[in-house]
């Protein structure tokens, strides 16, 4: 009953990248005479060595960062590339969300790239013709269908290309990114889609860079990075393992420093309870940062700041010793402050702490460190959004429970 | 070469599969070309009245246009417009489609091959209009059977030379700039302006008349020429020749499509 319907077989793919883009027959004639027609000097490998199935009803994620090859792995199995070595076996029709819309021609109206859509994805007339109107109502598009799609908003074609690719009722259906884009209601319907399909036993491959959702959607997560499969297994514990990674990869994307360096922030240690150093906490536990420092000569009146961001670089919470009521005459040398946060109420995922130290009149900036210090929480409250906030539920008149 | 043949055959099944797909791009083609222009349809009869206008005017003033002249002109602008058009289009079909080409798998042949059959309704609605003028001008069309064969030729050299160019120009760029520069000199090589004896009974040595009726045009604008104008055929062995050529075409022109599609998504 559980046999593989898309397996892949030490799959690897490169790509000649001086190949790509515009090519004239001048540059084939130099590299020629160069004699590197058949090994051009630049080449990448986005796939190297991939083994994995995948069985009927199985819900895969994949997760990984930029060039991972997530794409292409999926561009692989829709049949839209060859591999260079290896090979891909997909059992069933394929449906393929890579990009939304991509067929469409602005020119058509919506009733006509339907077909054409459609048609391309294997549907016959009569197919498309039963599916029409329940294609226009997902897309919600019953009022536009007969104008051109130029004329569309880019949230109606995308709802309009979601729309033809799952009434296609593929077999295995691969999602590249769809989650990205679209409006919170819209995304709601396909998150509610995508749950049907698993419902009907249908294989789905997903892509999102967006954690909670794949974990919650996927039965089995794979972890790529530059293009090799680093992690294979259970949703959570391969989440858990990209986080970690990423913290140790990419907090240094967002990083910033600056400053008169008058003072100079040396070090920033977070503990937990029992004042070990960690790098993680609970939703509820106390959070504690020692903060130290060095100063050239005395320094009246220093301000202390932090704040946390997302790593989508959004400000969460900011604060600095000077609002807390915390004086500070003088500092001189080396010496360390702690920042003590109780019942700490963000949601699950990574947060980055910033820390700062500038004059009591915010003239000066002494050092400023942005987004170096990756946080991890993990609640076990249940919530939406990045903060929990205290509230409750009661029934008013005509709210009650019928006798 | 037996695998390239079990390869054809896969192809073609594949392309019958998809007819309901290779239809609708064929419409999509045709609705596209004239989409917002005022003439429309009409665009595809205005272009080579005008052409006609202009080389017969030019052969007036070289003292050329005598009797049949004008016939010979009319009926081998309409036939050489069917090649011009798909040769002008032909670039654009892979390249043009970058983005279904990335994103969806289909028989990619499907998408030059749509285009040539678009033009060929466009030239099957021109041929009609040609047929009108020739019997106004007093012809008998004749030898009615070889009309199909004339057609078949006609589209497979079309066929041919876009899949070449289409999967070409994917490589390299330079393709759609050297189009126009081949189309030309295609054109003067190829009896459109004048009639195939201008050749056949010329002072030139055997094997340039024999070289000739290589280039399937000739062939295909002697047998069109035949059927509207009642002309005489040229020897069954120079059609044969010209037909086979086209044929040729065909071929290679798929095969050299299959053979470089399969970088295509790794390249656009």
């Amino acid at each position: 009953m559980s046999q593989a319907v898309i397996s892949v077989e030490h799959v690897s793919k490169r790509f000649r990248l001086q190949f790509r883009g515009m090519r004239t027959l001048k540059s084939a004639a130099m590299d020629t005479l160069r004699g590197v027609w058949r090994r051009p000097d630049r080449q990448l490998w986005a796939l190297q060595d991939i083994s994995f199935n995948v069985k009927q009803g199985e819900c895969l994620g994949l997760i990984g960062g930029n060039g991972a090859g997530k794409s292409t792995l999926l561009a692989l199995l829709a049949g839209t590339m060859q591999p260079t070595i290896g090979r891909t076996r997909v059992t069933g029709k394929v449906s393929s969300l890579l990009e939304l819309g991509a067929g469409f021609h602005p020119d058509l109206t919506g009733r006509e790239n339907i077909y054409l859509c459609g048609s391309i994805l294997g549907l016959n007339k009569r197919q498309i013709a039963e599916r029409f109107d329940a294609i226009v109502d997902f897309a919600g598009l019953a009022d536009f269908i007969d104008e051109p799609v130029k004329h569309y908003s880019s949230g109606m074609y995308i709802r309009l290309g979601f729309a033809v690719a799952v009434e296609a009722d593929p077999d295995v259906l691969l999602i590249d990114e769809v989650l990205a884009v679209g409006d919170a209601p819209f995304q709601r319907k396909c998150l509610h889609r995508m749950d049907d399909f698993r419902k009907q036993g249908k294989t789905m491959l997903i892509i999102s860079h967006d954690l909670p959702t794949i974990q919650s959607i996927s039965d089995r997560i794979l972890f790529l990075d530059k293009g090799r499969i680093l992690g294979d297994g259970a949703p959570s514990l391969i989440v858990e393992q990209y986080e970690k990674f990423w913290r140790q990869q990419n907090t240094g994307d967002l990083r910033s420093e600056w400053g008169t360096h008058a003072v100079e922030l040396t070090g920033v240690e977070f503990l937990d309870a029992a004042g070990a150093a960690t790098a993680a906490y609970a939703g509820g536990a106390t959070l504690c940062a020692r903060v130290r420092y060095r100063t050239r000569g005395r320094i009246e009146n220093p301000v202390f700041g932090f704040s946390i961001g997302d790593v989508n670089g959004r400000l969460i919470h900011g604060s600095n010793t000077q609002i807390a009521g915390l004086s500070l005459p003088a500092i001189e040398g080396i010496g360390e402050l702690c920042l003590k946060m109780p019942d700490l109420a963000l949601g699950n995922g990574i947060y980055l702490f910033s820390f700062s130290v500038h004059s009591w009149d915010h003239k000066t900036n002494y050092h400023r460190i942005d987004n170096a210090f990756p946080v991890a929480i993990k609640t076990d409250r249940v919530f939406d959004g990045c903060c929990y906030l205290q509230s409750s539920w009661e029934a008013g008149s005509g709210a009650g429970v019928g006798a | 070469m037996s695998r390239r043949f079990t390869h054809m055959r896969a192809l073609i099944k594949e392309l019958f599969s998809r007819h309901e797909l290779l239809h609708i791009l064929v419409v999509r083609n045709i609705k596209i070309r004239y989409k917002e222009s005022v003439l429309g349809f009409l665009w595809s009869l205005v272009n080579p009245i005008l052409l006609i206008g202009i080389y017969a005017l030019f052969l007036g003033i070289l003292g050329r246009i005598e009797g049949k002249s004008f016939e010979i002109l009319v009926t081998g602008v309409f036939v050489w417009q069917y090649v011009s058009l798909c040769l002008g289009d032909s670039a654009g079909t892979i390249v043009g489609n970058a983005n279904l080409i990335k994103k969806s798998a289909f028989p990619r042949l499907i998408l030059p091959l749509s285009m040539v059959l678009a033009n060929l309704v466009n030239f099957l609605l021109s041929l009609v209009v040609v047929l009108v003028f020739v019997l106004c001008a007093g012809h008998i069309p004749g030898l009615w059977l070889w009309l199909p064969v004339m057609l078949l030729s006609h589209v497979a050299v079309c066929a041919g030379v876009s899949f070449f160019l289409a999967a070409a120009n994917v490589y390299f760029r330079d393709v759609q700039q050297v189009t126009g520069l081949l189309t030309m000199a295609w054109f003067f090589l190829s009896p459109v302006l004048y009639s195939h004896e201008l050749v056949t009974h010329s002072h030139l040595a055997p094997w340039l008349k024999a070289a000739f009726f290589l280039n399937p045009m000739t062939g295909i604008l002697c047998g069109y020429r035949s059927i509207l104008l009642g002309y005489p055929l040229p020897p069954m062995s120079d059609m044969a020749l010209s037909l086979g050529m086209a044929g040729l075409i065909l071929i290679l022109g798929t095969l050299v499509f299959q053979r470089l599609e399969k970088r295509f998504s790794d390249e656009l």
